[in-house]
């Protein structure tokens, strides 16, 4: 075999490898972390560890619940936030905007979700928490420690779920066919009543995709909410209470502790239950939008 | 002749500088089928979208003229749009049905306009619906999707959807082109039912239904008005040597082709001169057809070959960039 046959088969030899190595990642991922989260599965039963409230490593108590709560309190406030504004700026920008308009912003949207996450935190810590301690919580009567709370999570996070909402919905609410709101106008319909009956039903499918992608996103971000959450393992009740997410209490206890039996394999299965549930999430929202894409919806 | 219902008077428009429709002024009459016809990129929908003024959801073009419906000018910034597109129903090329129910979409035009009460909406539906022969084929599943009807269901579905907010005049943008020969006839059926009661405008490049259709004609050609009158006159006797070349050149199903030359790349003059020499080369009553890209020679390799005496026989767009051109000599 001569050696320009030999180059073109080990080249594509190696990309193949390269491409199985990457689609593989992910099952060792999910594997290992099942492999190592299993000790704590098989001695504390699952449903005190996603039920109960109880958190004391020290003790052998990992109830996993104030974690689980605050995760969600911070993400669903984040997406609450984020959707009417990221809605509302993305139904502007693809039906009244010109084109030269759009191509302005749109870039600047997509550099929105650029900016690293520790920015956010920083801008998070700077602007949104003394905001909160000093002008909102005092006005609504409540009570902060610092301003650190859900809120100030939730606002940084909605930020940062902008840019996703606004590119998906926009692509979607484009993709509806030209003919369909020639259709509708052609009734006499106004403009506004042209984009609520026939473009948003239409796009609505796609839209909650964009929602459900932008909520996976707020579920795993790190860095800018464990900067401003405030971290304390408690069931928050309110959004100014203080609370501490997942991927906060992995990210600020993972190798600190490790002495403590089956710590390793609580944070680890804190883990799996995160890539888990923004995997879950991902997988649903691409289907929904491949689907769109095909023309089946 | 009848009453007007449509008055046009000096239409231009343009998109991105190419000039759409020079300078049309006619008169459409009221309760008569008017059809344009004219090959493809002529302007025929251009005109249907601006007696609505869709034109309005198209980048970059500007208009200027007239166009009076009931002493309103269409295009006067104080002409409330909404009201003027009350009165012109249409039924687009591809049959577009909402994506909602088959009652919602009948149901929809009057709930824009404020009818709120179910028995009103209900007698509408089922009035529009049995007009277009529809009813009695989904009086059982007024509630399922209208994606589920057949394609010739979903137009006549259209039609009905049109009919509901009680328009004058029903403009039809080739409405026929998207269906089957059965579905076709339908359609047509209904239009002929439908002109007692309203004006109807149709587009088509389909000279037979033109033919069988309609009582008033007007032939575009490269946004220019060529002609307009009575069908018979203009089917029988037409004034304008293109329009005689395009009905008899659209008659002929099987146009047999003597030479084929590609002038893709060439620019005026030397399309012109090229083709003048391949038509040379032919003798008398043979066929040429010329692939061309300039969009100057669309306009001027034929009106030249006609001024040199030779019958223009079609001239339509075969692709985004290229036009086919179809010259029979004559000299």
């Amino acid at each position: 075999m001569n050696t320009r046959r030999l180059k073109d088969v080990l080249s594509s030899r190696l990309m193949l490898a390269a491409a199985v190595f990457a689609c593989l990642l992910l099952f060792f991922m999910v594997a290992g972390l099942f492999f190592r989260a299993s000790p704590i599965l098989l001695t504390v039963p699952i449903s005190d560890l996603l039920f109960s409230i109880e958190w004391s490593p020290f003790e052998g108590k990992f109830g996993f619940y104030p974690f689980i709560m605050g995760t969600l309190w911070v993400t669903v406030l984040a997406t609450v936030i984020a959707i009417p504004v990221s809605l509302l700026s993305s139904i502007y920008l693809s039906e009244y905007a010109s084109n030269g308009l759009r191509e302005m912003v749109m870039p600047l949207v997509d550099l929105l979700a650029g900016i690293p996450s520790v920015v956010y935190g920083l801008f998070g810590v700077l602007a949104v928490v003394p905001f909160i301690n000093d002008t909102l919580a005092p006005a609504m009567g409540a009570e902060t420690i610092g301003g650190y709370s859900i809120l100030a999570g939730g606002i940084v996070l909605s930020i940062m779920v902008f840019p996703i909402i606004i590119s998906v919905t926009g692509e979607v609410m484009r993709s509806v066919s030209g003919e369909l709101r020639e259709v509708s106008l052609s009734l006499g319909a106004t403009k506004w009543q042209t984009i609520k009956h026939v473009v948003l039903r239409k796009a609505r499918p796609g839209i909650i995709a964009a929602i459900v992608l932008g909520f996976s996103r707020a579920f795993g971000e790190t860095m800018a909410v464990l900067m401003v959450v405030g971290n304390v393992a408690k069931v928050p009740s309110s959004i100014f209470d203080p609370a501490y997410p997942l991927p906060a209490l992995i990210a600020n206890t993972y190798g600190e502790m490790m002495s403590i039996d089956l710590y390793d394999s609580a944070i680890l299965l804190a883990a799996l239950i995160l890539l888990l549930v923004v995997l879950i999430c991902n997988v649903i929202a691409r289907m929904i939008l491949v689907r769109i894409e095909r023309g089946i919806i | 002749m009848t009453e007007t219902q449509i008055s046009i008077q000096n239409l231009n428009v343009t998109y991105n500088g190419n000039r759409a429709l020079k300078n049309i002024s006619v008169e459409i009459p009221k309760k008569q089928i008017t059809a344009i016809i004219g090959p493809s990129g002529c302007g025929k929908s251009t005109m249907l979208k601006c007696m609505n003024r869709l034109i309005d959801m198209t980048d970059n073009v500007t208009f200027s003229g007239k166009i009076i419906i009931d002493n309103e000018d269409v295009f006067d910034k104080k002409t409330d749009i909404i009201n003027i597109r009350k009165k012109l129903g249409l039924l687009a090329q591809k049959p577009t049905p909402l994506p909602m129910s088959i009652y919602e979409n009948v149901a929809f035009g009057p709930r824009i306009h404020g009818v709120k009460k179910k028995p009103v909406l209900d007698e509408t539906v089922q009035r529009c619906l049995t007009i277009t022969g529809l009813w009695e084929e989904v009086k059982d599943r007024l509630n399922s999707p209208a994606s589920q009807l057949s394609i010739g269901q979903q137009q006549r579905l259209c039609l009905a959807r049109g009919l509901a907010v009680e328009p004058e005049i029903i403009l039809c943008d080739e409405p026929t082109s998207a269906l089957d020969p059965v579905s076709s006839q339908h359609i047509e059926q209904q239009l002929l039912k439908l002109k007692k009661d309203y004006t109807i405008v149709i587009v088509t490049h389909n000279i037979h239904q033109a033919m069988r259709l309609a009582d008033y004609v007007i032939h575009l050609y490269l946004g220019e008005l060529v002609e307009h009158g009575p069908a018979n006159d203009v089917f029988e006797n037409p004034k304008e040597e293109r329009t005689r070349a395009y009905i008899n050149g659209t008659m002929l199903s099987d146009l047999k082709i003597d030479k084929e030359v590609d002038l893709k790349g060439n620019i005026c003059p030397y399309n012109f001169v090229l083709a003048k020499q391949a038509l040379h080369e032919l003798s008398k009553g043979n066929v040429l057809k010329l692939v061309v890209d300039d969009p100057l020679a669309v306009t001027e390799v034929p009106r030249g070959m006609e001024a040199d005496g030779h019958k223009i026989m079609s001239v339509k767009q075969i692709n985004k960039t290229d036009w086919e051109i179809v010259i029979q000599k004559k000299e």
